[in-house]
């Protein structure tokens, strides 16, 4: 069997999966990005929470994610949550990193001004230090979403009905087919390319309307 | 004014600054010079709250510091650091409208200032106030600087080595611009630097500090020069300290030689040089005497005598 007349024929079951993996991805960055942020500015502020959440988020990155899917399972039920919750652990440290790294490399000449000149701690944030380290942030966003769009298919293995479901049913079943495998890898492939030439028009944008904005 | 009480900063056992006392006058530039590490950056810093003393108090037109709202106290104090650290992602006008924003300023009235600033400084809006900082030249990006610190309009300004970073010659002319704005602004002025003719061209006072924050001598650049309270002023000041005195003091001070109308030397000074320009008229001269000239009108004559009393 050809794959485009595979993809015709069982585009009423592949539909809906394009559509879960995307929504899984979306929402598992969304919380990654408030959490990461969160904590990427923390550890900006003080060393020691520092290299604690990053040994802790790199250690998260070494578990093996049908495992810890499995795990979460055991808490949370089978299905989305454990895969979201899993997918936001591994995204992470790439958007941890990049905040507290892109606050970090601020001249302290320009945080020293914008101090002496009045601003408190949450105006300097918003105002100089997120907007100077933007486009480090969401290139830390974009690893990570990338990252996460493959890593969502082994939610399968957890129930979610993702594009990770034709390629286990392919593996699962002795006459599995290479064209079954593909119907799932080659539409994550196409997600994770179109997710990460979006964010980086993103981030291009993203910096220059952060200066834009910055003007008020 | 600012007044300095007894004022000590101490990391651990070291003491950047040592119970220095201190009385910053209205409209005044008092320049804080000294050695690297003396601890001009930590008193001026002081002032501002961005270091907060150990002990002794700073006040403010007789209000300690130390109990007003420390982001309204920064606010309303102008404040130039070395570095410069303009925000690069926002433009020359972005930069500049930074304090007015924060306090709260309507649009139209901080573009009306941004743009007054930027005349003041002599970048034409036109030109500059959409650049970003990384479009400027360094000297550019120093009166940006000052500019910015100006913004709200504040009484006094903090200055830590405005012009350190830049050349002799853009140094001496952004020099002469500080002076040109003073005379127009009449802010109060606390100047750092470490380079003592800087401080004595500057200053109405200079107040000199050695290692450890210790006051050493503050006093007006001609009353440094002539006599210095010790051998490490003596030291600082270093050599010729006469012949650059002269530099601070005008030909119309001087105690001038009467004139008959005629026999007058052909060489003259303007009455508003200085004795050290005079001084080097005079050198030249054939006869060593010039004519003083105020504005076409002759006012005597000079010699190296009358200059020689002058700078006693
Ligand atoms: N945060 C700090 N922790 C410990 N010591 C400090 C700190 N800040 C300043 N010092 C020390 O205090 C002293 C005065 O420092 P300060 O920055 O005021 O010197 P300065 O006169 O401005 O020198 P420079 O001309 O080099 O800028 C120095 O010995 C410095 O090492
Ligand atoms: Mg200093």
């Amino acid at each position: 069997m050809d794959l485009p007349r595979y993809f015709v024929d069982n585009w009423p079951t592949l539909g809906p999966q394009v559509v879960t993996h995307v929504e899984i991805v979306a929402m598992s960055m969304a919380a990654a990005a408030v959490i990461g942020l969160f904590l990427g500015v923390v550890a900006a502020r003080s060393e020691r929470f520092s290299s604690l959440i990053l040994s802790v988020t790199s250690i998260i990155l070494t578990v093996p994610s049908f495992a810890l899917f499995g795990l979460l399972s055991i808490w949370v039920g089978l299905g989305n949550p454990p895969v979201v919750i899993g997918l936001v652990l591994y995204a992470l440290l790439p958007v941890v990193r990049n905040t507290s790294t892109g606050i970090r490399a601020v001249d302290p000449a320009v945080t020293e001004a914008a101090r002496g000149m009045g601003m408190n701690p949450s105006q300097l944030l918003r105002r100089v230090e997120l907007p100077l380290a933007a486009r480090v942030i969401l290139g830390g966003i974009r690893q990570a979403t990338v990252m996460v769009v493959a890593i969502a298919t082994v939610g399968a293995t957890v129930g979610v009905d993702d594009l990770g479901q034709p390629i286990l049913e392919a593996l699962g079943r002795s006459g599995g087919t290479l064209v079954q495998v593909l119907a799932g890898v080659l539409p994550v492939a196409m997600i994770g390319l179109v997710a990460d030439g979006v964010l980086a028009v993103a981030q291009r944008a993203l910096s220059r309307g952060a200066r834009r904005e910055a003007a008020g | 004014m600012i007044t300095f009480d007894r004022v000590s900063k101490r990391y651990g056992r070291i003491t950047a600054v040592g119970e220095l006392s201190l009385n910053v006058a209205s409209g005044e530039i008092v320049v804080l010079a000294g050695p690297s590490g003396c601890g001009k950056t930590t008193s001026l810093t002081m002032i501002n709250r961005l270091v907060e003393p150990t002990s002794g108090t700073i006040s403010i037109d007789g209000r300690d510091t130390a109990g007003m709202d420390v982001d309204a106290l920064r606010r309303s104090i102008g404040y130039v650091i070395q570095q410069v650290g303009l925000f690069p992602h926002q433009t020359v006008a972005e930069n500049i409208a930074t304090v007015p924003r924060l306090v709260g300023w309507s649009r139209p009235r901080i573009a009306a200032r941004v743009e007054e600033l930027l005349e003041l400084v002599g970048l034409p809006a036109a030109g500059y106030a959409r650049r970003l900082p990384a479009e400027l030249s360094g000297g550019e990006r120093q009166r940006v600087g000052v500019a910015r610190a100006l913004g709200a309009d504040p009484d006094i300004l903090l200055m830590d080595e405005p012009f350190g970073a830049i050349d002799p010659i853009v140094r001496v002319r952004l020099q002469n611009e500080l002076l040109r704005l003073q005379r127009v602004l009449h802010k109060t002025i606390v100047f750092v630097t470490h380079d003592i003719d800087e401080a004595v061209r500057i200053g109405d006072r200079v107040a000199l500090l050695s290692q450890g924050g210790v006051l050493e001598q503050y006093a007006r650049p001609v009353e440094l020069l002539a006599h210095p309270a010790s051998p490490f002023v003596a030291e600082f000041l270093g050599e010729g300290r006469m012949v650059r005195r002269l530099a601070l003091l005008r030909v119309r001070d001087a105690r001038l030689a009467q004139h008959n109308g005629s026999g007058l030397p052909t060489a003259s000074v303007s009455a508003d040089a200085s004795l050290r320009d005079a001084l080097d008229a005079v050198l030249r001269a054939d006869g060593g005497r010039v004519t003083v000239r105020d504005a076409g009108a002759v006012l005597g004559v000079i010699d190296s005598d009358a200059i020689r009393e002058a700078s006693r």
